[in-house]
């Protein structure tokens, strides 16, 4: 009697070795964009910041807009990592709601090693690349990385934050002339935490407003799953719920400023997601359709 | 539960790395009697015995939702001829608290003899006192008046000076200057202003190219005197406001320059060191090199200037700028950008990013303690 441990682990191995490389170029490429980016992190840093300050001298010094269009500039130069990771999630969607892929993992549930392979298998079987979400994702964590400390330093709004920032500044920025930063936006200083006086009570309504986004962009994009024991339906639903507490208390804590890229970002996540016409409104409702509706 | 453990790992990897990005956003402020230093840093505010280094009271404000609107006190606080100290909170509170240094409770926390609040910016200039009044420049381009005689333990403007308008750039973050008859103000709006001691009108106001973070300083010639981010030493006529400017320096001049005699000594964010004589309009000696950004302004003890650097080293400049050197070089991480302070026989410099808020030194440069002690 054959193995089926070894028949599966000889479906791995190719023919041509060659094939075992295919389709990792891009994960070659995404440590490389890594590696690069986190050994020159303060070039990342500073060319974000002399971006942002550049457009805040386009929009007339309003550093809540640039800020703004900043994070409208982040998300459509990442467009395709997002729209890759959309549909990386969307095939891994499809897959959960495979009536093979639920009968593996009812057969195999008390033999995590078997279920591992079948489930290995039925992926390359249907062509689904189980990094084809999280490369994307994984490419933009230097960016994020980047771009906290980059606002930070924008729109630090003590003597030290405006020291720190001259240095930052390219020379075409003509940094004398710019500096203090007009901070203000709407009801808020973006260098300072936002809290809004309510019945005498300091509450962080940005924080507020951050979590609840970040809730909204989870529900909406969470692709729904036919089963609802499936390990990562059940990981997606505990992150749309950690992630916004998460960022809440990222909010509560850090300049205002973060919590308008935050909200912006999330905002703008809703609306990408919503062009591609998968968006699911009616998740937003207890007991809603869990079915998004089909793509046009 | 790995998932638990992996949510809070990821929460605490990214707390640590989102808290270390940008580091403090101001350095802390520090004055001196001649036996107490006070010192603001981030959270409190410290009150030490320069002889002995004990620490006498400490005052500190409750953080808010979560601990997340704390105090902020990096203000150099002012002591008035009655022993109030004068602290600002440059945190999202914008209260000036005026603490009791005569009276302490059993926990070691000074009273609060009046607090002012009624303003909509930041606290980060030091106020002025000037007789029975208080002249409180705020982050929201005006300067409030108090009156420190009315007894009232939350106090009220008797006069609201408005310098700015509606402009977001408005902040007023240095300390005025007062020649007897009217107080200068300095604005990081690219603007100072002269304003009428008795009438609080403005006198007079001038643009500059750049923003005024340092006070202004009256030199011997009776000019007034003030460095700029435009890197330019600017000269006013105090009475009214005709404006020269002097000398092109190597980069922003941040710290206030001190005068003795017909010179003045100041430094700039590139490091360079400056002597200039009021009464030639020429430099007294090329420009000194030093090893890091000045925005302190130098201490002038017996016939050695003192200057602080960004680096922690404080040099030691003899005032005809012949000789010149480090005079004291801390043991460890720290940078320096308050002025250092003069207590009694010893010299204060207060140290940030430090294990140490300030140290102690003779008037040789040994060290005598620390605060808080090694």
């Amino acid at each position: 009697m054959k193995n089926p441990g070894n028949q599966t682990q000889q479906a791995q191995l190719p023919e041509n070795p060659a094939e075992l490389f295919k389709g990792s170029w891009k994960t070659f490429l995404v440590i490389g964009v890594l590696f690069v980016a986190f050994t020159n992190f303060n070039f990342i840093i500073d060319l974000m910041i002399n971006i942002m300050i550049f457009i805040y001298g386009l929009v007339g010094r309003n550093f809540g807009l640039a800020l703004i269009l900043f994070t409208v500039l982040i998300r459509v130069l990442t467009w395709p990592l997002n729209a890759q990771q959309m549909k990386g999630q969307q095939a891994m969607q499809e897959l959960q709601n495979d009536k093979e892929w639920i009968a593996v993992q009812k057969k195999y549930a008390k033999d995590k090693e078997k279920l591992a392979q079948e489930q290995f298998r039925i992926q390359r079987e249907r062509g689904v690349n189980v990094f084809g979400s999280c490369l994307p994702m994984l490419i933009q964590f230097p960016i994020l990385f980047a771009l906290i400390p980059a606002i930070n330093y924008a729109i630090g709004s003590g003597p030290l934050s405006i020291l720190n920032l001259s240095r930052r500044l390219y020379d075409f920025q003509n940094a004398a002339e710019l500096v203090p930063l007009n901070s203000k936006f709407l009801w808020m200083d973006m260098g300072l935490p936002e809290r809004t006086e309510i019945f005498g009570f300091a509450i962080p309504v940005l924080a507020l407003i951050v979590a609840l986004t970040t809730y909204l962009q989870s529900k909406l994009t969470m692709p729904p799953s036919a089963n609802p024991n499936d390990q990562s339906a059940q990981t997606a639903k505990i992150m749309s719920i950690q992630m916004p507490i998460m960022l809440f208390l990222f909010s509560v804590n850090y300049a205002s400023g973060l919590s308008i890229y935050f909200i912006a970002s999330n905002l703008l996540g809703i609306i990408q997601y919503a062009a591609t016409g998968r968006v699911n409104w009616r998740s937003l409702l207890p007991g809603g359709d869990k079915n998004p509706p089909a793509k046009k | 539960m790995p998932k638990k453990i992996s949510f809070i790992a990821f929460a605490l990897f990214a707390a640590i790395f989102l808290a270390g990005c940008t580091g403090p956003s101001a350095w802390p402020g520090l004055a001196a009697s001649d036996k107490v230093a006070y010192l603001a840093h981030t959270n409190a505010v410290f009150a030490v015995d320069v002889n002995t280094g004990a620490e006498l009271w400490q005052f500190s404000v409750g953080g808010g939702f979560l601990g997340s609107n704390p105090s902020l006190f990096v203000t150099t606080p002012v002591l008035t001829e009655d022993e109030l100290l004068i602290v600002p909170d440059s945190g999202n509170k914008h209260t000036l608290y005026a603490l009791d240094t005569n009276d302490i409770t059993s926990d070691k926390t000074p009273n609060i003899a009046w607090t002012f609040s009624d303003v909509k910016g930041h606290w980060v200039a030091p106020p002025l006192v000037v007789d029975d009044r208080l002249f409180a420049p705020n982050s929201d381009g005006n300067v409030y008046v108090l009156d420190l005689t009315d007894g009232r333990t939350e106090k009220s403007a008797i006069e609201k000076i408005e310098l700015s308008g509606e402009s977001e750039t408005n902040r007023l973050w240095a300390q005025p200057v007062s020649d007897g008859t009217r107080i200068f103000v300095t604005s990081l709006d690219h603007r100072i202003f002269a304003i009428n001691l008795e009438t609080y009108a403005i006198e007079w106001q001038h643009q500059l190219d750049a923003a005024v973070p340092g006070a202004p300083v009256l030199g011997a010639d009776g000019m007034l005197y003030v460095g700029s981010l435009a890197s330019k030493l600017e000269r006013f006529d105090p009475a009214t406001g005709d404006h020269e400017s002097v000398k092109d320096t190597n980069d922003w001049v941040w710290g206030t320059p001190v005068t003795d005699g017909d010179n003045l000594y100041f430094g700039d964010v590139a490091g360079y060191f400056y002597s200039y004589n009021t009464k030639t309009g020429d430099w007294n000696f090329d420009p000194i090199q030093l090893d890091g950004a000045i925005t302190a302004s130098p201490l002038i003890v017996d016939d050695q200037i003192l200057v602080a650097t960004e680096s922690g080293n404080v040099y030691s400049v003899l005032k005809d700028g012949s000789d010149f050197g480090v005079w004291y070089h801390p043991d460890q991480e720290g940078n320096v950008y308050s002025t250092p302070v003069l207590s009694g026989d010893y010299i204060l410099v207060a140290y940030l990013q430090s294990d140490y808020y300030f140290v102690t030194l003779d008037r040789d440069g040994d060290v005598k303690r620390t605060f808080p002690e090694k």
